[in-house]
């Protein structure tokens, strides 16, 4: 009776969920996106891949770019420098005049022929949007470009430039879109018609902000990719992305930053897919105010190196992940192979420096002081990156240790970067350009005032040579004056202490056993779908 | 006729609302500490100096009087025109039109899953206050207010998506889709809803209206239907109103996780990066929708209560 009441009672609810059996009933397993096909690669990207123009930025992704459109040379291991559309190079004896020999039979995706007049066009468009690229100092330098003949290209810069290569390798704005892809007026700054390429892949279906569709180019001059289609999903929360790989609907994340590191080694951890992560590509690293406060003083500027634990940083927050670092650049990259003794992690010389600099620890205090005035630093990171945040507190607790007070401030990008550009810190979170970029990039932001670098860096006694010296080695006509510059300037830099090098990012990969033949690029914003198979 | 004096009344007061909060949106969006124009040349790797801030600046209209870019906003707005996004160059409209559907269909399913869900709950703790079955809605309720939404979202992803391949994990492209974003947005709402409209009930109960009604041999089917939850109702409905906003605002996170091209993403990265238009025409949409939700409840309360577009009603009644 008392069920029989409780029924009659409960009818409507339990009709609501009658109908909802119903529905989900109707919901069976072929609606799932799970990857079935062979040789279909579904990825997934956090953002909406854009136009695909190849000379803009914002909302264009790099990633999407470096896949799509192809350079006259390419950045291999190492800072290795292959042809891609060009087939061969000479540069000038004054180091002036680059000539290119372009590939012949490389043809757009409308069939149009790639030449010298199309790369020439390129170019004009590029060069009448100086502004827009003057933070890539090879299209500042560049004078003119010429049409030799159908098949060679020349650009002749205003002073000599040694990185003008690796410059060329470069993901934006130096790729080429094919003729039909110009807009009427032919400046691509105000958009471009349509992505015609002479890349390993076509766009057959586009879905803003939801899905991007590439069909392998048969027509393509190269090695054609393995795999017939490729599938980038937007995703833009890491923790989805990880489970949409758990369910089948991608089958590879891939990138920097993707995912969380817990994630990361969560799916390692699981055995069910593979894992891998690249060779160094970028710093991350701790930019040291040495114009003003404590830190103006290179005792305690050495201190700090030796006070921070960066191992237990690396395994604690980045899992071991990313390296540690004890050089701003990384080993991996030109000229950057230099004997440098690392500052080991010793609190007691870290004490000893402190005491040296006249910053004491009075009896029944914890924190130092100068004339009365306490060891007090503030630290300024980007507010939301979930590696800056806890190594943050992690460098804070190091530094209690030594007596030094660490407030850490978290800041949304603009304003850190405006806190940046006028060096308003005492340290601040910094990553590098990374590969190709890097070291000249770094060594540009270095000497040019504006970024906050070279203003951080007035505190340096040396300061003039050393600015001097990073405006010289762009100028080197050889190897040998070109390393004994990069080892002097790494040299100074370190031992000056006026950056803290923490760790190098990497990028990590995880997929299912099915995808064959991983391998990471060097270039930073490349991507290796084209070497990839897919066997399921 | 009254109500439809009413409505209109209502409409025009909206006028001045919406002029009203756009022109504290503008206002206080030209007081925070980032320029704009440094927000683009950062987003564009070009170093910000004097003179290349003064040139984005004039480029984007920002060295023009406030008073003027108001205006200006102002007639473009009149002309359907919501401005082009200073960082990607494409009409703000151009966005809107993809965008707003994909929120608007999750906001409003959402409502709609909270009310029907909401109601039965209601009644059946009522109905059987301090029982099994209150205890049971009760549980119901604190989980639904106490779960964080990313939580919720997670949960729902991993167990119905994941493990039993119930519903596709992300995306827009059928009606499935819409069905765990759209219940993450309900659970919170049921909560409140169920609880709300158990109160009432339990309130109308005691009313002497329901007495007469019994003593005219009305069932409890007809009591609670035409009568009861008539009455008992108005509170949810209000809500309902209030909510309408909320989830148009309030979805970023759901459409993050199951990566929906809603406009909550849009209006994030829009504040990132500065972007006026984009943020002015969000302020504007929400403003729409905030005054619409609350007319549609009042309009909906008159409907269910006549009184209440009569003046003096309280003296009628009393």
């Amino acid at each position: 009776m008392i069920l029989f009441r409780t029924l009659k009672v409960l009818r409507i609810p339990l009709l609501f969920v009658l109908l909802l059996t119903i529905i989900l009933s109707g919901c069976t397993s072929n609606l799932s996106n799970k990857t079935k096909e062979d040789k279909i690669l579904t990825v997934s990207w956090p953002k909406d891949i854009g136009p695909l123009n190849p000379h803009q930025y914002t909302p264009n992704e790099f990633f999407a770019q470096g896949t799509y459109y192809e350079p006259l040379i390419d950045y291999g291991p190492n800072g290795k420098l292959i042809p891609k559309l060009a087939e061969s190079w000479n540069v000038s004896e004054d180091g002036k005049v680059y000539t290119f020999h372009l590939r012949k039979n490389v043809k757009f995706t409308d069939g149009s022929n790639f030449d010298a007049s199309v790369v020439q066009k390129n170019f004009q468009t590029i060069l009448a949007n100086r502004d827009l690229h003057s933070w890539l100092g090879l299209i500042s330098e560049i004078n003119k470009t010429e049409v030799v003949d159908a098949h060679t290209f020349k650009v002749t810069l205003k002073n000599r430039y040694y990185p003008a290569l690796q410059e060329f390798a470069v993901v934006r704005p130096l790729r080429f879109l094919g003729s039909a892809g110009f807009s009427d007026d032919g400046n691509t700054a105000k958009g471009i018609k349509k992505p015609i390429t002479t890349g390993p892949w076509v766009l057959s279906e586009y879905k803003k902000n939801e899905k991007a569709v590439f069909t392998r180019n048969e027509n393509y001059w190269g090695t054609k990719p393995k795999i017939k289609k490729l599938i980038v999903k937007v995703i833009p929360d890491g923790e989805a992305r990880v489970l949409a790989l758990q369910k089948g609907d991608i089958d590879l994340i891939f990138g920097e930053g993707v995912i969380s590191l817990d994630s990361f080694v969560a799916l390692k951890d699981s055995g069910k897919f593979k894992t891998a992560v690249s060779d160094p590509l970028a710093s991350r690293a701790l930019i040291v105010n040495t114009s003003k406060g404590p830190f103006a003083d290179l005792d305690v500027r050495i201190a700090l190196q030796h006070a921070v634990n960066k191992k237990a940083l690396v395994d604690g927050v980045t899992n071991g992940i990313e390296k540690q670092a004890d050089s701003i650049i990384s080993k991996n990259f030109p000229y950057a192979n230099v004997n440098l003794k690392p500052y080991d992690y010793n609190l007691e010389k870290a004490k000893a420096l402190l005491d040296k600099a006249g910053w004491k620890l009075p009896a029944g205090k914890t924190i130092r002081e100068k004339n009365g005035k306490p060891l007090e630093i503030e630290l300024v990171y980007m507010g939301s990156d979930q590696i800056e945040k806890p190594m943050s507190a992690a460098i804070q607790s190091d530094l209690k240790q030594i007596g030094v007070s660490l407030k850490t401030t978290g800041l949304e990008r603009e304003i850190r970067n405006k806190r940046m550009e006028t060096a308003d810190f005492d340290l601040l979170f910094w990553n590098s350009y990374g590969a190709p970029y890097d070291p000249h990039s770094f060594i540009s932001t270095n000497f040019a005032p504006g970024y906050g670098i070279f203003e951080s860096q007035q505190g340096i006694p040396m300061k003039n040579e050393l600015h001097q010296q990073m405006k010289d080695v762009l100028l080197t006509d050889n190897e040998t004056d070109r390393q004994k510059l990069y080892t002097s300037i790494f040299t100074t830099l370190h031992n000056q202490a006026s950056y803290l090098p923490i760790s190098y990012l990497t990028n990590i990969a995880v997929y299912p056993d099915y995808v064959k033949g991983w391998g990471f690029p060097a270039h930073r914003d490349e991507t290796p779908f084209a070497i990839i198979d897919v066997q399921k | 006729m009254k109500l439809f004096v009413y409505v209109w009344k209502r409409l025009a007061m909206m006028v001045p609302v919406i002029l009203g909060t756009t022109f504290v949106a503008f206002l206080l969006l030209r007081l925070t500490p980032v320029d704009p124009a440094r927000a683009y040349l950062s987003v564009s790797n070009i170093i910000p100096t004097e003179e290349t801030i003064n040139l984005v600046r004039h480029q984007l209209g920002l060295d023009q009087p406030f008073w003027l870019q108001y205006v200006h906003w102002l007639w473009q707005l009149c002309h359907l025109n919501f401005g082009i996004s200073f960082i990607s160059k494409i009409p703000v409209s151009q966005e809107l039109v993809v965008r707003l559907p994909v929120t608007a269909t999750l906001a409003v399913l959402s409502l709609i899953i909270a009310i029907l869900v909401s109601i039965p709950l209601g009644i059946a703790s009522a109905l059987h206050k301090n029982k099994f079955i209150d205890h049971c809605c009760r549980l119901l309720a604190f989980l639904g207010a106490s779960l964080p939404q990313f939580l919720l979202a997670y949960l729902l992803i991993y167990f119905v998506s994941v493990k039993f391949d119930l519903f596709p994990l992300q995306g827009t492209e059928t009606w499935q889709h819409f069905v765990l974003p759209s219940i993450t947005l309900a659970l919170g709402l049921i909560a409140t809803y169920s609880r709300l409209l158990r109160n009432g009930l339990l309130e109308s109960l005691e009313e002497p209206f329901v007495l007469y009604a019994k003593a005219r041999g009305l069932g409890t089917v007809a009591l609670m239907g035409r009568h009861v939850l008539r009455h008992a109702i108005r509170p949810v409905v209000t809500a309902a109103g209030m909510n309408l906003g909320k989830l148009f605002a309030g979805t970023v996170i759901v459409e993050q996780i199951f990566a929906m091209p809603g406009i909550g993403g849009y209006f994030l990265e829009a504040v990132y990066h500065r972007d006026y238009p984009v943020i002015q025409s969000f302020v504007l949409i929400m403003a729409i929708v905030f005054v619409l939700g609350n007319l549609i409840a009042d309009v909906v309360q008159a409907y269910l209560d006549p009184r209440l577009t009569q003046q003096g009603t309280r003296k009628q009644v009393e």
